[in-house]
């Protein structure tokens, strides 16, 4: 999801952040479901999340998921301080997760600026009726082994230490009434604080409310009607009011010197047994943990050894780079410099061609991250859909750490769960029949990733019932698809046919797919970076798509050929082949198009000057240069005068100013500061 | 100008923190995924004022406040909380916590803290 320019910092933080928490979350409740149970590790992790979530969202407003994630974090906060029994870990599992969902939704919204405003009422009813039942059907364990330390109300106040001798000095005698600002929340503990504070100066205090620690309703007697305070000690007024003056949210002080005698009656309540068993168990708790301390320290120091770093960052890093390897290219290509003998110049010359390619491979693999993490998402709906149509599936994944730029990686998040989907709705057969054709019950999906050339493969089998051939035909006939006369098509042709948009074979369409509209999406999103999708199918053995994206948009290696004054640049990975021909090895086919022999294979012939009109001497076939490009299956040859020669280039879209250009797909500078087209060549397969 | 710490394993409130400090003329000298990496960071940078999340992994603010409180007794700590931590409030105060913000807060919060406590 892209950083809009201009968004506030902190909103793009809290949607990264986020978003990345609930990924995790994810992740912890499907593979927990599968080992069947929350471990205490894993009900800490998603309390915790919650409870980070519900912070963020507070600040930032957010009120329905701060509402969403309270009543989540409540839950396991029961969940892991009482360890309920009969868990019912589905169930469990499935609030967690439309909980998420619902605040993807949501984050969603705040992406897309549109207003945050799902309503999760029903949803956190769900959840608390959950909490309630559970409470019910687990009361709480009686605090019969919890030491409770009784202590008296009034103990504090007169007595000597053993330390300090009473000091004989005349003590004035002070009451305040403090009353706190609004909204600065947690009233009883600051009533608290200032009293320990104050203890600094002296013992003999006074105070009511007196039970300000355990009792919470002294939070609305504090805001009705202030906290009072009784106090001696031997400072003035203005050494008392400049003290006051340092404690943060008082809204109100009142200070006066008073004389005890009248006073004290106000503040001695009857005696109360205050437990201070809360407190007692958290020091408890810390003796056993603080031996663990300094180990924890050793951990923490190797922490850090990964930051994220803001996307838009990056890409100006890389656009910099990219207008540095141009750069370097017109300081050593330069013209001035042609025909001049420079040793020490060329030498200085490599060292720095060398570093700056160097650089752009660290920059470039920056932007590589792997694969994981969209292949990690796909459990999800593998888990969702095997839930809804109640087939077995399991989904393995090979290559994983295989690396792709991250501006690819959001391109096929999308396509890769239709395609899961499509997998499982329709690839794969339901349990009864699987299991009266030998197959195992369990189906299985592989989602496999790794490097090919220039490009990142990444396919996705099922070991389902396979594509047909009859029927997919029998549609595209219908539908007067073909291209071809259809006993020359082969099967991969024929399968291809299920990408063309409106195309379904389903007879039904079920609430995830048969609308016929996802394929053909899929193949567009792939081919808007670049990559192309193709299919084969075993029928009764399953189906496999891949999808073949290149490693990064925005820099290819080039060969630049000239036609005329115009130069274009083919990238290499489309070319198979560059040769001379003689006359004998051209023909002409019944159209009268131009084709080309070579190694007894014969191919259309594409003169780009007549294709872009440009004028040039060379019109000669034998003169010229022929280049043999091929994508997939389909290959073509074209004409241009001469190679210039092969270089990394950076490719730069086509203004916008300038509509698209069929052929073209974008430019790039030369080192001499002109500009070379880049040829679109599935563009030109295509078309033939 | 006052240097500040953020121990926050947050990005997002590590971040509002520092931005509402700095729009109020402290400097964010460093930040803290977790209270082990904090008391390392204090030691090492020795800021004037530090700001301390309760729920962290690792190690959480209670007891990296007690730490740090251990090391250098005169540290400044502010402890951030959520409304229903208060027995670890209660603790972090007893161990030398200076004062406490409670989420979610403003930014006014942030500058009537720092004001009063003088720092």
């Amino acid at each position: 999801m892209a950083s809009k320019i201009g968004r506030e910092p902190m909103l793009d933080m809290f949607i990264f952040e986020t978003l990345q928490q609930l990924e995790e979350l994810e992740q912890i409740v499907i593979s927990s479901e599968k080992t069947n149970g929350l471990t205490e590790s894993a009900i800490s992790e998603i309390f915790r999340i919650m409870h980070t979530i519900k912070g963020s969202s507070a600040m930032m407003l957010f009120n329905n998921i701060t509402s969403l994630s309270h009543s989540i974090e409540d839950l396991f906060y029961f969940i892991r301080n009482d360890k309920p029994q009969n868990l019912d870990n589905s169930e469990l599992a499935d609030k967690v997760l439309e909980s998420v969902d619902f605040i993807k939704v949501e984050m969603n919204k705040i992406s897309n600026d549109e207003d945050v405003d799902g309503d999760a009422m029903s949803l956190i009813e769900d959840i608390k009726m959950f909490l309630a039942q559970l409470k019910k059907d687990n009361p709480a364990v009686k605090i019969q082994d919890e030491i409770q330390i009784i202590k008296k109300e009034t103990s504090q106040k007169y007595y000597i230490t053993q330390s300090k001798i009473q000091p004989l000095v005349e003590k004035n005698t002070f009451k305040a009434i403090i009353l706190y600002q609004s909204g600065c929340e947690m009233e009883n503990i600051r009533a608290f604080t200032l009293i320990h504070n104050l203890k600094e100066l002296t013992d003999e205090i006074w105070y009511n409310p007196s039970d300000i620690i355990d009792n919470d309703s002294s939070v609305d007697i504090i805001k009705r009607d202030g906290f009072r305070v009784l106090f001696k000690c031997e400072k003035t007024v203005r050494e008392m009011n400049s003290f006051f003056e340092q404690i943060p949210f008082i809204e109100k002080l009142e200070l006066e010197e008073v004389s005890y005698e009248d006073e004290i009656d106000q503040f001695l309540e009857k005696r109360k047994i205050v437990l201070e068993d809360s407190i007692f168990n958290i020091e408890k708790a810390e003796k056993n943990k603080d031996s663990a301390t300094e180990r924890d320290i050793q951990i923490g120091s190797t922490g850090q050894s990964i930051i994220s770093v803001n996307i838009s960052k990056l890409d100006k890093l890389m656009d910099l780079v990219g207008e540095l390897v141009i750069s370097e290219a017109m300081v050593t290509q330069n013209p001035d410099l042609r025909n001049l003998v420079l040793d020490n110049f060329q030498k200085s010359a490599r060292q720095l061609k060398k570093i700056t390619t160097e650089l752009q491979d660290v920059v470039m693999s920056i932007r590589m991250v792997p694969i994981s993490t969209t292949f990690l998402k796909m459990n999800r709906i593998v888990r969702d859909m095997s839930k809804r149509l109640d087939k077995e599936v399991k989904l393995q994944l090979i290559g994983e750490e295989t690396e792709v730029d991250k501006n690819i990686i959001d391109h096929i998040s999308d396509p890769l769960m239709h395609l899961i989907r499509n997998s499982i709705d329709h690839g794969l057969e339901s349990t009864t029949k699987r299991v009266a054709s030998g197959k195992s019950e369990t189906g299985v999906i592989t989602l496999e990733a790794k490097n090919a050339g220039g490009d990142v493969l990444i396919q996705v089998k099922d070991d389902g019932a396979g594509l047909d051939r009859e029927k997919i035909l029998k549609i595209a006939r219908s539908k007067g698809l073909f291209n071809k006369p259809e006993k020359e098509l082969t099967d991969k042709e024929v399968y291809s046919f299920i990408f063309l948009p409106g195309f379904s074979t389903n007879d039904k369409v079920t609430e995830f797919s048969g609308r016929g509209v996802g394929m053909d999406v899929v193949v567009k999103n792939i081919q808007n970076v670049g990559g192309s999708v193709s299919i084969d199918s075993t029928p009764n053995v399953g189906t496999t798509i891949t999808l073949k994206i290149p490693l990064t948009l925005a820099i290819i290696d080039g060969m630049t050929i000239r036609v005329g004054k115009s130069r274009y640049t083919i990238p290499i990975t489309n070319i198979r082949e560059s040769i001379k021909v003689e006359e004998n090895s051209v023909i002409k086919d019944p159209n009268g198009n131009e084709m080309v022999f070579i190694k007894e294979q014969c191919y259309p012939i594409l003169r780009l000057h007549r294709h872009f009109k440009v004028n040039t001497n060379i019109t000669d076939i034998t003169k010229g240069i022929i280049i043999k490009v091929e994508v997939d299956d389909k290959a073509l040859c074209i004409f241009a005068d001469e190679l210039v020669g092969e270089q990394l280039v950076v490719v730069k879209a086509l203004p916008k100013y300038i509509k698209k250009i069929k052929g073209v797909e974008g430019c790039t500078l030369m080192g001499d500061g002109g500009i070379s087209l880049i040829l679109d060549i599935p563009g030109f397969l295509n078309n033939q | 100008m006052k240097t500040v710490l953020i121990i926050d394993d947050a990005s997002f409130m590590r971040l509002s923190l520092k931005t509402m400090l700095e729009r109020n003329g402290y400097k964010v000298i460093g930040e803290a995924e977790n209270g082990a990496v904090g008391i390392l960071k204090y030691k090492e940078l020795k800021p004037d004022i530090v700001t301390m999340d309760i729920t962290m992994p690792e190690l959480d603010g209670i007891r990296a406040l007690k730490h740090i409180c251990n090391y250098d007794p005169n540290a400044t700590v502010i402890m951030i909380t959520s409304m229903g931590q208060k027995t670890f409030i209660l603790e972090a105060i007893k161990h030398g916590a200076k004062g406490f913000l409670v989420k979610p807060f403003k930014e006014e919060h942030v500058v009537e803290t720092m004001k009063k406590l003088q720092i």
